[in-house]
């Protein structure tokens, strides 16, 4: 009987998050960037989102190690993100803002990138990584005659020529038309399947909602929600709604709503009667049949608070 | 040293296209027309005053002001450097590959017309050819130190150029003409000391001994070199929220 040796335990590898966030804080004098912000990126799509001017920008500075935190961490596979260019070789960022350079031909400009990363093979990774984002035909013009989205585009194959673990994208679908960002979101989605760990910054929820698989909302510099894109929207759609109603008789309708569960507070103001609903659902399904049992006209119904900046504002202070 | 290459040619691209390096490759050309309207006119001037006054007080340094700062500085205004910033490339590299653009486009644009210019004015005997050799080889030692000096400039602040003008009219023009201790530290001092001992002629009034002058150079070479290595390897980027 032939004696075989046991298989040997092997530990599970640890899970490490491809970036890690403690604590971090980015103060320009008095003002506060960002505010004692913590996460882990792990592989998949992150939608970084939150009203412009929220702190998105600051925060992905952060995390690029292009803003050293005024207190608190960035880590990438271990290492402090901030003074160690050795961290982009797995790293690929795509500003907003930078331009890029108008004097180089889209191909110029993402083989000077590869070159810059050592890639051992500078031309089949330059072509690659500009059919990746569809411009080939295109890449032997000049910067300064691309549109917007195709600049953006370019950007995208810029970082992504060396094929990084981890990759930040600051609002990546400003200036693309319909069909381009669809494509790059196919492209997203492709190289997260490939254990990639992606985060994009939007101010637009629809953007985030169509890609991201987990977001993390920031508002006024802080961490507002975070987690799977479902649970954040419970928490948006479940938050309390304020609207202002004018009726035949606002004094009557105040007294009809409150008898009801989904009402939680009502205020007789001038003209108007100001409602606070705790279920958006069940209030948009039982203030007409109210008002119609009480044989009150509804002139006007208005939400006041369903800007996404009273969204952020409400999660901040959940 | 592909990195390394690429930097180079990246940053001499960027300030090859520029509007400002046309304007200033221009200026430095200023004192071959004036040397060709001398000769048409017939005079003989002393070559190494009018090379003393014209480029070393004033075509140099401006020269190399709109160079050095242009290599990063207009680099880190436009955005531009960021992508050469994030790579894994240790930032002393790319401090090196900017100082030296800085200083071989400053050389090219400056060392030329000088050595043209001192043999229009002196004409072609021995003496004049001593004299323009010295004052290009002065020229292209001080040229490179006000160019890597304004290369660091550029990475400190974001006034570079007005800096960089208050420099060379006040402290050099000025002060270092009236206050014995500034002297020390002019890069125009310096300059004028090495041309003095290379054309065996006193140039500019009581200029500093060629050693005083090479450890001056030196010091703002390397120091120029330190200061954009170390605050690249701190750069942080400038953030609108």
């Amino acid at each position: 009987m032939p004696v075989t040796a046991p298989e040997p335990v092997v530990p599970a590898p640890p899970v490490v998050p491809a970036m890690q966030v403690d604590h971090v804080s980015r103060w320009y004098g008095n003002v506060v960037a960002v505010n004692d912000v913590s996460f882990a990126l792990g592989p998949g799509i992150t939608g970084l989102l939150g009203p412009n001017g929220a702190g998105k920008s600051t925060l992905l500075h952060l995390l690029a190690g292009l803003l050293a935190p005024s207190a608190g961490s960035v880590r990438v596979g271990g290492r402090t993100a901030f003074g160690d260019p050795g961290v982009y070789s797995v790293v690929g960022l795509v500003p907003e803002r930078e331009a890029v350079p108008g004097y180089l031909t889209g191909r110029q400009f993402v083989r000077s990138n590869a070159e810059l990363q050592s890639v051992p093979d500078v031309g089949t990774a330059t072509d690659t990584a500009i059919a990746t984002v569809e411009m080939t035909d295109a890449a032997d013009r000049p910067i300064r005659t691309y549109s917007k989205g195709m600049r953006q585009r370019m950007k995208v194959a810029a970082a992504l020529v060396h094929e990084p673990r981890i990759l930040l994208l600051d609002e990546p679908f400003n200036g693309m038309d319909p069909r381009q960002r669809l494509h790059m979101m196919e492209l997203l989605r492709r190289m997260a399947a490939d254990g990639r760990a992606i985060l994009f910054s939007s101010h637009i929820l629809e953007e985030v909602e169509r890609l991201a698989e987990a977001v993390l909302v920031v508002y006024a510099g802080r961490l507002a929600a975070s987690g799977d894109f479902r649970s954040i929207r419970r928490l948006m759609t479940d938050r309390p709604h304020r609207f202002t109603i004018r009726s035949s008789d606002d004094r009557g309708l105040a007294a009809a709503l409150l008898a009801n569960p989904a009402v939680f507070g009502v205020e007789l103001l001038d003209g108007r009667l100001a409602v606070q609903a705790s279920d958006l659902g069940a209030f948009a399904r039982i203030v007409a049949p109210i008002a119609r049992t009480a044989g009150i006209r509804l002139h006007e119904l208005t939400p006041t608070d369903d800007t996404l900046e009273s969204v952020f504002s409400y999660l901040v202070r959940r | 040293m592909r990195p390394f290459s690429t930097l180079i040619e990246l940053t001499l691209r960027a300030l090859v296209g520029r509007r400002r390096t046309v304007l200033i490759a221009l200026l430095a050309w200023l004192p071959v027309l004036l040397g060709i309207l001398v000769r048409v006119g017939g005079g003989r001037p002393d070559a190494s005053q009018i090379l003393d006054a014209l480029v070393i007080r004033t075509v140099c340094p401006l020269v190399a002001l709109v160079v050095g700062t242009g290599v990063i500085g207009s680099e880190i205004e436009d955005g531009t450097l960021i992508f050469q910033l994030v790579k894994p490339v240790p930032r002393w590299l790319t401090a090196a590959a900017k100082a030296l653009v800085a200083a071989f486009l400053t050389a090219i644009l400056i060392v030329p017309p000088v050595a043209v210019t001192g043999l229009l004015l002196g004409g072609l005997g021995p003496e004049s050819i001593q004299t323009s050799v010295g004052f290009a080889v002065a020229t292209l030692i001080g040229g490179t130190a006000y160019a890597v000096g304004f290369t660091a400039l550029g990475v400190i602040t974001s006034r570079a150029l007005i800096v960089g003008l208050g420099y060379t009219l006040i402290w050099e023009g000025i002060l270092a003409g009236i206050l014995e201790g500034t002297r020390f530290l002019s890069v125009r001092q310096a300059t004028l000391g090495v041309a003095s001992t290379l054309t065996g002629r006193d140039v500019g009034s009581d200029p500093l001994g060629i050693g005083v002058s090479i450890v001056i150079l030196a010091a703002v070479i390397v120091g120029g070199f330190g200061v954009t290595s170390a605050r690249l390897r701190r750069f942080q980027l400038r953030t609108a929220d």
